[in-house]
Formats: structure tokens, sequence, C-alpha cells
């Protein structure tokens, strides 16, 4: 293959990347996006629940990619007490479970009936630059090198970046920030198909264990534990295996699948622009820290991602002043919220299997209008003043 | 290699679910992934550990 020229290099087939590469494209764009596997979606690394109040705004239509859709989500604290959020109360934040390995080939399938170029199973070495500025990608397709040059390079290669830290942009976490996750699909379990599950406390220190049902009988059961807290090799497996085994409705299921994974849960990064390139998605680190999840924010960052590209293509003007535009746009939308979930997620993280049991608790029996950080609080303040005094710059 | 401890990466597949937890956390960025083969490069890693406790099957060993 001869070294190639395009407007836009996305580096990542997720959905952060094809959500990217589409709005690029759909604004003029000729766009270019690799992806190092042979599969799109596959495998999958993620426990497969999202909200879907975000979709229509990014332009993502339902489709045969959703397994089916939630009623609401249910809290279990240490000693199982249980408090249930609907999806009223939840503000449309509950959702869908969906099959991952389906929604991202949608997602690429949009992509590239705008107009983008998919190239499977070509990875990007190193980034190419000229006076500083990156102008595209060394890659590697089927053991050939060759060369993509673009004046705008998109970072949208996961949890594992290496883009970011190639372009010079810090994206490096400390293990308080992340969790370290395995999950198992099992079949024959007692999961109930109106919910997704989380369990909180020393079951899964730093995280919580969940089950995301994906058809009656069949659910994902997976783990995050903050890395932290590891105190042994194969920690997330272990307090997994332990939690099913207590567990007799899990415990009697079959595992038919595994899979695992690292999600940060850091508070925003500081840079996610350089000259020439734009990072988006999981690999910065625009995950919630609360709840693990990354796939809404890496959409709509994504948007915005690709349309500042086309206009930085068009303005002949892809510096970083010019990508001020997305990095200040995506923070308009994402970034408070994921500063008050990471503060949140390091208290909670401090707090004991008992005053989890006191939370949950509060919460069981009230009625909130909305479901927020500061109402949950309010709510326990009212019976155990001295929880939440830990919590007090929330209230 | 003297006064480093031996780091092993069990990438074969027993253990390894090639999930890149470990490439993710690394602080120096030294640790690759193609695919399903999992490498580091021994000269940068500190043997700080991180990746060890990273790793959610215990596919990294350290001693």
């Amino acid at each position: 293959m001869s070294d190639l020229k395009t407007d836009v290099l996305v580096i990542g087939a997720g959905p952060a990347g094809s959500m990217t590469a589409k709005w690029a494209a759909k604004n003029g764009a000729k766009v270019v996006m690799i992806e190092k596997r042979q599969e799109i979606g596959s495998p999958v690394r993620c426990g497969e629940g999202i909200s879907k109040s975000w979709l229509e705004g990014v332009g993502i239509k339902p489709g045969r990619w959703i397994n089916l859709e939630v009623e609401g989500a249910r809290i279990f604290s240490p000693s199982e007490k249980v408090f249930e959020i609907n999806e009223k109360d939840a503000g449309n934040e509950v959702g869908y479970v969906v099959e991952r390995t389906a929604f991202d080939k949608q997602l690429a399938i949009d992509a590239a009936n705008v107009g983008v170029d998919v190239f499977l199973k070509t990875a990007a070495v190193t980034m190419l630059k000229e006076n500083g500025r990156i102008v595209g990608a060394k890659v590697k397709r089927s053991g050939e090198t060759f060369e993509i040059h673009a004046p705008v390079t998109i970072g949208a290669d996961g949890f594992e970046s290496q883009v970011g830290r190639w372009a010079g942009i810090p994206t490096n976490i400390s293990t308080r920030d992340m969790d370290t996750c395995l999950q198992y699909r099992m079949t024959n379990v007692d999961c109930d198909v109106r919910y997704c599950d989380f369990y909180l406390g020393k079951v899964a220190p730093g995280g919580y264990v969940w089950i995301f049902p994906k058809a009656e009988g069949l659910a994902n059961v997976g783990i995050g534990v903050q890395v932290s807290k590891v105190t042994a090799m194969a920690d997330a497996r272990t307090y997994l295996d332990r939690w099913i085994d207590h567990h007799p409705g899990y415990a009697k299921g079959k595992k038919i699948d595994m899979v695992g994974g690292g999600v940060s849960i850091s508070a925003p990064i500081k840079q996610t622009v350089a000259d020439g390139i734009m990072l988006v998605g999981d690999a910065a680190r625009m995950i919630d820290p609360l709840t693990g999840g990354g796939i809404a924010n890496g959409c709509i960052a994504g948007k915005i991602c690709g349309t500042v590209a086309a206009e930085a293509v068009h303005a002949g003007t892809p510096t970083k002043e010019f990508f001020q535009k997305y990095e200040k746009g995506w923070r308009a939308l994402l970034e408070e919220k994921l500063y008050r979930n990471w503060l949140a997620k390091e208290k909670l993280v401090q707090l004991s299997d008992e005053v989890f049991d006191k939370v949950i608790d509060v919460l069981q029996g009230y009625k909130l209008e909305k479901l927020s950080v500061h109402n949950i609080l309010k709510a326990v303040h009212e019976k155990y003043p001295e929880v939440t005094k830990e919590f007090e710059e929330f209230l | 290699m003297p006064g480093k401890k031996h780091l092993h990466i069990e990438s074969s597949g027993q253990l390894c679910i090639y999930c890149g937890a470990c490439v993710g956390i690394c602080p120096l960025n030294c640790i690759y992934l193609d695919e399903t083969r999992i490498t580091f490069d021994e000269k940068v890693c500190t043997r700080c550990e991180i990746c060890v406790k990273a790793c959610p099957v215990g596919a990294i060993e350290i001693g």
C-alpha cells in the first residue's frame, strides 16, 4: 500500500471514533477511520448498559442492537437492602441493555454510509510530526507499513490509548482513578429483565458488581474494583467469583463468555487537543467516574469533535487554538457532571458497608422527586446527619 | 537484567484475555497489545507493579 492523504484520520472504530468520523464526513471532510482489529465491536469490553436520553441528539436511531429496555435500576447495599430507581425519577438516565458488537457495527455503518473509508486490521504505529504538529500516522496493515497524512488526526483508541501519549497530551491516570473489570455472560440465572442491578460495598472495593439482563435467564454479571484497592493478583476475578458463589440465583448459572478491561474513573483531564490532533471518548478519559459508563459521553463529544474537525479542514487551521472550539464544546456539556461525579466517587470509595446500609435504608422508603447526588444526600441527612458530615460540600 | 525483578506477562491465552487494562494503566507507556500478544519494554519498565494490580485475571507476575 502506498502512502495516503486524507482530511481527517480517525484512529479507532469504537462508538466515539465512528461518531467523530460520521460527523466530520457529514460536514464535508474526507475521512479515513482505521481499526486495529478485524471486526468492529469485538471483542466486547463492556457491561452493555446505556442510558437513552442522549441517543437522538447525536443522530443514533434505535435498532437491532437493543437487547431490551429496562424499567429502572436497583442499588443493593451490602446487607442487600434495595433502592429502586425508576425511569421517571432517573430523568431518562436508565435505558437499554445493548449488544455492543451490533451497536458498534451500526455506528461504523452510519459513518461508512456518509462517505467514511474504513480500514480494518490497521493499527497506528506512531504519529507523523512536522514542526511539532501532528500530521497523520504511520500505520501497519497485515505486516505492511505505510503513512496516512492528514491535517486532522483523531485519537479514539480507547482506554489503552497510545495516541494521546505519542502526541504529548498527558492522559496518564493513577491507580485511584482506574477500575479493573471482569465480566461473565451467564445463562440459566435468576436475573430480572426489568432492572439493571448494582451491588455496592466490600463485595467490590471501590467499584460495584453489576447484573445487566440480556434476556430472560441471560445476563452480564460483572465487577469493577478500584486498582488502588487491589491486594492480590486476579483480585477482580476473585471478588466476582465470590459474589457469584454467595448468590444461589447466579451460582447455578453457566458462564458462556468472559471479558475484561480497564475503566478510567478520573476527573476530566486538562487537555484533549494539540496541534493537528484531538482526543475523544475513553482515550480522552471521558468515562463517568461514578457509573463507569463511557459510550454516551464518547458519542456526545464525538459529534462535536467531528464537526470541528471538518471546520478546521475547510478553514485550513488544524491548530490547537482552533480546536478550542471542541475543547470548550465538550466541556460545556460534560465537564461539570464528570467533575461532580468524580468528587462523589472519591467519597463513596471511602464509605464502610455500615454507612452504605444506612444510606440505602433511608432511600428505600423515600420518594425522590428527581434523582441527583444532592437529593440523595438531603434525604440521608434528615435521618443520619452524622453520615452526611463527610459530604457537606455537596449539600 | 541486573537489579530488576523478573516480570512475566502470560499472554499465550492460558490466563490473559487481551483486555488492555495493563496497557492503559502503565505510567511509562511501555506495554504493547498486538491483538493476541502482549509485550513490554524491558529497558523502560521500572517494575512499579501497577500492571500486576490492574490485571483482572492475574496474568502478570513479578518476582
